[in-house]
């Protein structure tokens, strides 16, 4: 796999926000992480967050990247895009990840995160009027999420599937 | 997690590495020599950068670890050598396994197994504490899909974790790999404690 130079990765807890036409945002390999992607094709402009947990409020870090949580990450992108010039009524939006990579024994938490993650970033847009218009979650495989700042492509590949 | 803690640690994860070492040895019934054993701090967002980056292929053992306190033991490595575990593991030539079959997952998981039950005896022995794994669980995907398995767990109380980095000699080949002993604070704390009682 050779990562283009225009190719923004995100790892965990991270988000971004591009103007810049030709540049790709990435979420590499996500497991039970989820991701959410927006464009607005008038701009234009894309955002994308990796997110790994549901509710900040069962964290327990001074962690110093709050894009982890689904709850306060969801906010953070959206205000974002709006102050790059995105207008809410124009955003489309995708929802990817939230896999369930195994089932552990005795540890339910591990075992239901991704369910939680897709939940609960459904449940942070339904909040601000927002609805995923495409959706590639659960499952038990890993994915590759890809959203071309020009043009509001979202590309997802599995594991094998790249090109 | 301090850099005061990390010596007692580091002398934990070598002596369970070395057990666990010892154990593989006798289960494949050949010398393992290890030639490099590194430990390191590294944020829990950065672990995918010891294996190449999130999207590599790579095969997973995990196992969980409860009694005393909770953590996760993870090995990864790049699918060519995981094929060749199957191979050392089945007594056949090297390359003989091409693809991960189901008896292939079941011998990677009696390895996970033996590495598992052998790292944490020994860790158990050092601190008079209960660690006892869980069954193994055998994944194939992206290194950062499986990575989320344990960091999603570890990052709701920490931003830090331990990885070790092994490369050993099986057969006159090397054989490297990322054998992740990633404890939750509770874990760590629960050890450091002990080995300061003793």
């Amino acid at each position: 796999m050779v990562t283009a130079a225009a190719e923004q990765a995100l790892g965990l807890g991270e988000w971004a926000v591009s103007r810049t036409p030709g540049e790709v945002l990435t979420c590499l390999g996500l497991g039970s992480c989820v991701a959410i992607a927006i464009h607005d094709a008038s701009v234009p402009v894309a955002g994308m967050a990796h997110m790994v947990l549901p509710d900040s409020t069962a964290g327990r870090t001074s962690s110093a990247s709050p894009a982890k949580f689904v709850d306060l990450a969801v906010p953070i992108l959206v205000a974002a895009m709006v102050e790059a010039g995105a207008q809410p009524a124009r955003m489309r939006i995708a929802l990817v990840g939230g896999a369930s990579m195994l089932e552990v024994p005795g540890r339910p938490n591990t075992m239901q995160i991704g369910d939680r993650n897709v939940v609960a970033a459904r449940a942070a847009l339904a909040a601000r009027g927002f609805a995923p218009r495409e959706e590639h979650v659960g499952g038990t495989n890993g994915r590759t999420l890809r959203l071309h700042v020009a043009t509001g492509q979202v590309d997802v590949s599995t594991a094998g599937q790249r090109g | 997690m301090s850099d005061t803690d990390a010596g007692p640690w580091a002398e934990l994860v070598q002596l369970g590495t070395k057990k666990a070492m010892q154990g593989l040895s006798e289960m494949i019934g050949a010398d393992i020599e290890v030639n490099d054993l590194s430990l390191k701090c590294v944020p829990v967002t950065e672990v995918s950068g010891a294996f190449g980056g999130r999207e590599k292929d790579a095969v997973g053992i995990y196992l969980s670890v409860s009694g005393s306190a909770d953590g996760h033991l993870m090995l990864m490595y790049e699918p060519r050598i995981a094929l060749a575990f199957v191979d050392l593991l089945m007594g056949q030539p090297i390359s003989t396994t091409d693809s991960l079959d189901g008896m292939g997952r079941s011998a990677l998981g009696e390895m996970g197994n033996v590495i598992g039950a052998f790292f944490l005896n020994a860790i158990a022995d050092a601190t008079g504490l209960a660690l006892s794994p869980s069954p193994p669980s055998v994944m194939t995907d992206m290194a950062g899909a499986l990575l989320d398995v344990v960091s999603a767990d570890i990052l709701l109380t920490q931003d830090d974790t331990y990885i070790a980095e092994a490369t050993f000699r099986v057969h006159g080949q090397d054989i490297s790999g990322v054998f992740m002993v990633m404890p939750t604070q509770e874990l760590f704390e629960t050890i450091i404690a002990s080995t300061k009682v003793a």
